[in-house]
């Protein structure tokens, strides 16, 4: 009770400070921060998440006993040895290369806790052993459709050249090429007919701006600014978990290269109306700012105007 | 200014300083006024230069505590240091507005980046001068103007019983002299005459819009019409909704113009989704009319929302539900679109469909209920049909 | 120095009182006095934002089409080249893209709006709390909900108007909504529509509504509320020389003046700023409206929250249909009859108080939430029971960011939206009768110093020192209710026929809900107990020792 009562004497008695008002200003300004650092997105997490790459010759050179042994020692105690499926991971016949790329390279398999659906991370395997995974299954149990290789995939990692000069020359050389893929196939899309076919087959799941939405069932559908091209391709040529599938005769290659040119467009585009985009959630987020900091800091002003003054209590 | 420490700070307000030294605010030494009124005091009314230790200020001097000169000219400097701020960045305003003129390639706050940073030139340096200004009264008024605390009396807002019979009387007498109240025949017509010019504006409304007829209960949909991908206008075959789980949205072929979408008001009405699943997978409860509108699996469903009409597009193949994302009325896309949760009642309407010669997927006719939010009239036909059976 | 006003302003000042004759009523308005209190400038905000957005929207209508006529976009936005949109649409990106400063002016008209409808809820809680609407304020109450009714349609027609996917979706569940009236829907959707939706009036409908009839009525109302409360004048807080006769505070010149000058200028730079760095409704992004595209996450902007929980919760248990024609109350109920109870129940609720307490005098003095437990427990009540709709309005977004099922959050919406009010008001009651009993001791003993004495019996006590004469005004200013007499049978036996019958016995029931808990302090003589308290040490009354002394 004392203690309490001498913090409050102490701000009592400081509140009447000719600089109490400019405080009240300035804590206000800091809540603004310290509220938008909760719910700003971390841009530079999303410009990283741009930069991948397709290197046609790992799947061109595929190590399938590599695969095998993957597959047995991550894969096989759900869905089985034979593939087949068992209660707690479904079966693998018949889902083909491009499921299990867009799967592991995305991280969410192996998934340790099969019962929840699986948030996006980072892979367990590199771009090599994907590729051989991916090709044994696909070998073995058969179907499916390819992995698209014409949508750049994942960068190139410096861990996957030579140490020494010469690795570094490589991989500088790899990611250069990989950029330039790239950028060729994210600008050789139509972004109207893109947007159209987003907005009407895509934006209700992922929302307008792709940054997911609810599902029944406490699933949801994930937020796709992170995913790279091939796996916005994989994901539409295989739907995964309770997506639906996009056929490649509905949606055309160059159809979904439309798809994935507007959505990695409005990705990159910078937010015309200030740093602060909300995440672009849209009109919840504005009106909880609207509240917080906008009404919260008028009140603020309100304070300092109204404020009873030192000599005069 | 107020170096001369009884020059005046604001208007009518000077301020009798010596009196206030450090800690002695209430000046003494003029009259107490009471409470402050109306009392016909004027700006004239104090005519003679009174001493400097009188207090001089509209208000009485119990009500009145006056700043010291000290902290007043403080205030000043730091009201005046706001004012140069706020001038400052009003003038950075409008150079910021000339810093972003248009290009040989357009506007050069078409470009988003480019925009951004406009946006946060003009708004922030607008920003700064508002606040300095408002930061600059503030000083004002809290350092240089005296804080007051002046009485007023509330009106007494009855009039006493006096007034109030004098004026009920009065209405009274000219209602009577007037005629309105002696001459029943003249203020009745008088009535009459009014209504009907009451209800003319509404009348005049009757022109805003055609009668709804039947249009709401049918769409352009009709035997044989194919159906195209949305933002493609491609027409589909039903081969080409090949792996079960796909879905894609589709509209009516333009009849007149392939290459381009229906109208926006028929895109509202005839707008599908397909969905593509494995034949048994049709739940049992489904009518063998309603099997019979599918083809090899795949269905067709108005994806306007029977609730209020968003479009109902979120799929899930897993389940096969289909879920509106406004209000999350749920439908079982193996069902009929039979409603599973939610705030709708009518399951969507199905479209028919079947395949032409050349293996493209065709309507079959019209939907099967009326597309869209429940109306007054959507289910009367269905119900009349019920009845004769 | 002189008093005389310099020959300029006083010859102005002639010329203008020989037409007007203003020298008396100048005065008196420039003398009128304004409480010092920040919750007093809770609905100055909402005055401020009003004329910003009046300002703004001037300037947006400069360039502004309301057409929804179809063009193929070739403007400075190269994203959405060769799109094809609607004028308005198009017009909008052309504020945005190629007016220098437009897109400022729209975020300011969108962020305003956001803060003018908040700061008129922030004002109307502040008045109903403190029983400001009550006599002789009923009336300028009425007129303050008229105008947050209007504010919000104001809202939604000029968030419909940009033609972006949101923006459209917000004008088709208002379609959904008129169609759902019974006989009368399909024909008022035709007629507002011009025919079928999407049709290509309704933006130039809407637009008319925006700008000028809304516009219009919200600003005779607004003007009508300013005047009322100056020749009302404001209510006060209780506090030395604070009374029922007269109200204390700055008078308007010169002091208020400047006051509510910085204010607006505050206000203006607080949403200036937000504009500046903080992106509103980008609608560019959106892309243009079709009837046939949505988007997960979809929310109307705040104040439009509430009714999109509340049709997003309602089931569709209810519907049912009339030989044939159908009765949807899934839409009718949330959409018109919830939002209907929520807002004649605030229109009512001064001549229902006034009537269940039978307080028929003037009151300028405010109440104390904690006096009037069951006007404070309503009030949260309502808070809550809006609270929840409008977080319901958002059950996508909590499912989604928490991982929960869906259809769980709606369920859990359901039981709170009854369960929630009904503890809130129970609870606010109760805060409010401690707070009664804490107000009384306070009175009755003054306040706990914080220094602890050691009485010569070795005993600790905590010393209290006399309340301020300010405390001791605001606590004596409490405005007892006053239970209803007993009067249900005169005093030979025969019953009160004002208390007989339904009407009788419900004002009976009501008036002893309302009036039943008090803490009188009406008795207590202020600092009474003070000195018995510190003599006769010892386990006084059975309360806590330490706590107490």
């Amino acid at each position: 009770m004392t203690r309490n009562g001498e913090t409050v004497k102490w701000i009592n008695a400081r509140r009447r400070h000719p600089l109490a008002g400019y405080a009240v200003v300035v804590l206000a300004l800091a809540l603004l921060g310290g509220v938008y650092s909760v719910v700003a997105p971390d841009n530079a997490d999303r410009a990283q998440a741009q930069a991948q790459s397709a290197d046609a010759d790992i799947y061109e050179d595929v190590d399938i006993s590599n695969g095998k042994q993957i597959f047995t020692q991550s894969c096989a105690s759900c869905h089985g040895m034979g593939g087949e499926g068992t209660e707690n991971g479904p079966s693998l016949v018949g889902v083909g290369a491009a499921s299990v790329d867009f799967q592991v390279s995305t991280g969410r398999m192996p998934s340790m806790d099969p019962d929840v659906q699986m948030p996006r991370k980072e892979p367990v395997y590199d771009r090599e052993e994907t590729a051989d995974l991916a090709a044994y299954i696909s070998e073995e149990f058969g179907g499916g459709p390819a992995i698209p290789l014409d949508a750049p995939g994942s960068e190139p990692e410096r861990a996957e050249f030579e140490d020494g000069a010469a690795g570094d020359e490589a991989y500088e050389e790899a990611l250069e090429t990989y950029e330039a893929e790239y950028e060729a196939y994210v600008s050789g899309g139509d972004i109207d007919a893109g947007q159209t076919l987003y907005l009407t087959n895509c934006a209700q799941c992922h929302s307008w701006s792709g940054t997911g939405g609810a599902l029944t069932d406490g699933h949801y559908a994930p937020p796709i600014g992170e995913a790279t091209p091939r796996q916005l391709y994989e994901a539409m040529l295989t739907g995964p978990g309770a997506m639906p599938v996009f056929d490649e005769t509905t949606v055309t290659p160059e159809e979904k290269q439309d798809i994935i040119t507007h959505v990695e467009e409005l990705q990159m585009e910078a937010d015309a109306g200030g740093i602060f985009n909300l995440n672009r959630i849209g009109q919840a987020a504005e009106g909880f700012i609207a509240w917080t900091i906008g009404i919260g800091l008028i009140i603020a002003a309100a304070v300092w105007i109204t404020a009873k003054q030192r000599a005069h209590d | 200014m107020t170096e001369n420490p009884q020059a005046p700070n604001s208007g009518p307000d000077p301020a009798a300083n010596e009196a206030s030294g450090t800690g002695g605010e209430r000046v003494i030494g003029t009259p107490t006024g009471g409470t402050a009124g109306p009392t016909g005091m004027t700006a004239d009314a104090p005519q003679e230069s009174t001493p400097s230790s009188a207090h001089e200020g509209p208000y009485p001097p119990e009500e009145t505590h006056l700043r010291t000169e000290e902290e007043q000219r403080r205030g000043e400097r730091i009201a005046a240091l706001w004012f140069v701020i706020a001038f400052l960045a009003g003038v950075g305003f409008i150079v910021s507005y000339f810093l972003f003129p248009p290009g040989p390639d357009g506007p050069a706050v078409g470009d988003p980046s480019t925009g951004q940073i406009a946006n946060i030139a003009m708004g922030g340096t607008l920003t700064v001068a508002l606040f300095a200004i408002g930061a600059g009264m503030t000083v004002w008024v809290r350092r240089v103007i005296p804080h007051y605390e002046v009485a007023s009396p509330y009106d007494e807002l009855p009039s006493d019983e006096q007034e109030k019979s004098s004026f009920g009387e009065f209405f009274m007498r000219g209602a009577n002299e007037s005629g309105f109240t002696r001459r029943p025949l003249m203020r009745r017509t008088l009535f009459a005459a009014m209504l009907p010019l009451g209800v003319a504006p509404i009348v005049l409304l009757r022109d805003t819009g055609p009668l709804p007829g039947d249009i709401l209960k049918q769409t352009m949909w009709e035997d044989g019409m194919h159906m195209v991908v949305e933002g493609t206008s491609r027409r589909i075959r039903a081969e080409d909704l090949a792996t079960p789980g796909g879905m894609i949205t589709a509209l009516p072929e333009n009849p007149e113009d392939p290459e381009h979408p229906v109208s926006l008001n028929d895109q509202s009405k005839t707008v599908i989704i397909l969905i593509k699943m494995r034949p048994d997978d049709f739940d049992s409860e489904m009518t063998e009319e309603q099997l019979g509108w599918t083809h090899n699996g795949i269905i067709a469903y108005s994806k306007i929302c029977t609730h209020v009409g968003c479009p109902a597009a979120l799929y899930e193949p897993t389940t096969h539900r289909i879920l509106c994302p406004c209000h999350q009325s749920t439908f079982d896309a193996a069902n009929a679109a039979k409603v599973v949760f939610g705030p709708a009642h009518r399951p969507l309407p199905i479209l028919p469909i079947r395949v032409d010669d050349e293996g493209y997927l065709v309507a079959a006719g019209d939907f099967s209920s009326p597309v869209g939010p429940t109306f007054w009239d959507a289910e009367r036909d269905n119900y009349l049909a019920e009845r004769e059976d | 120095m002189s008093t005389q006003p310099p020959k300029a302003l006083a010859s102005a000042g002639n010329y203008l009182d020989d037409r007007f004759h203003l020298a008396k009523t100048g005065e008196k308005n420039l003398r009128k006095v304004f409480p010092n209190h920040w919750s007093f400038m809770l609905g100055e905000i909402a005055l401020y934002s009003f004329i910003i957005l009046i300002i703004t929207g001037v300037f947006l209508s400069i360039w502004f089409k309301p057409s929804m006529q179809e063009v193929i976009y070739d403007g400075a936005y190269t994203r959405l080249q060769g799109v094809e949109m609607s004028e308005a649409y198009a017009s909008t990106l052309y504020i945005m893209f190629e007016v220098r400063g437009g897109n400022l002016i729209r975020q300011i008209h969108h962020w305003a709006a956001l803060i003018f409808v908040g700061a008129l809820v922030a004002h109307m809680l502040r008045v109903f709390f403190t029983g400001s609407f009550r006599k002789p304020r009923e009336l300028n109450w009425l007129i303050g909900v008229l105008i947050f009714i209007v504010a919000i349609l104001e809202g939604l027609f000029g968030y419909s108007l940009p033609d972006d996917m949101p923006s459209g979706m917000g004008v088709r569940i208002l379609q959904g909504v008129l169609l759902s009236l019974p006989v009368i829907g399909p024909h008022l959707s035709f007629f507002l529509f011009g025919g079928e939706f999407p049709g290509e009036d309704i933006i130039s409908r809407l637009y008319l509504l925006h700008i000028l009839v809304l516009p219009g009525i919200l600003l005779a109302l607004i003007t009508a509320h300013i005047f009322i409360l100056w020749h009302q004048k404001h209510t006060q807080y209780p506090g030395p020389r604070r009374t029922e006769k007269q109200v204390v505070g700055s008078p308007m010149y010169p002091a208020f003046a400047v006051k509510g000058g910085a204010f607006f200028f505050f206000t203006f730079a607080v949403i200036a700023g937000m504009s500046a760095i903080i992106q509103v409704n980008p609608i560019h992004l959106f892309g243009p409206f079709t009837p046939t595209s949505i988007t997960s996450g979809l929310q109307p902007d705040w104040y439009m929250g509430f009714m999109e929980g509340s049709l997003r919760i309602f089931p569709d248990w209810f519907d049912f249909q009339v030989a044939g024609y159908a009765i949807p109350t899934g839409v009718l109920i949330p959409a018109l009859v919830i939002p209907g109870i929520l807002f004649t129940g605030l229109a009512v609720w001064p001549f229902l108080e006034q009537w269940i307490t039978g307080d028929k005098r003037h009151h300028n003095v405010a109440d104390r939430p904690r006096n009037a437990p069951v006007r404070t427990g309503l009030g949260v009540a309502g808070i809550v029971f809006y609270g929840v709709l409008w977080a319901a309005g958002a059950n996508d977004v909590i499912a989604e960011t928490f991982s929960i099922s869906l259809y769980h959050t709606t369920y859990f919406f359901r039981v709170t939206l009854i369960l929630g009010p009904i503890l809130g008001f129970i609870i606010t009651k109760r805060i409010c009768l401690g707070l009664q009993r804490r107000d009384r001791e306070t009175l009755e003993h003054g306040y706990e110093s914080g220094v602890i004495q050691q009485l010569p019996g070795g005993r600790f006590i905590e010393v209290h020192q006399p309340s301020s004469a300010e405390t001791v005004d605001t606590l004596r200013a409490k405005d007892e209710p006053v239970p209803a007499p007993d009067d249900t049978t005169d005093d030979q036996g025969i019953p009160n026929p004002k208390r007989s019958g339904l009407r009788g016995r419900l004002w009976l029931a009501l008036n002893h809900w309302y009036t039943k808990d008090n803490v009188p302090v009406s008795h207590v003589e202020p600092g009474a107990h003070h000195h018995a308290d510190h003599g006769a040490a010892g386990t006084n009354s059975g309360r806590e020792g330490p706590r107490h002394r």
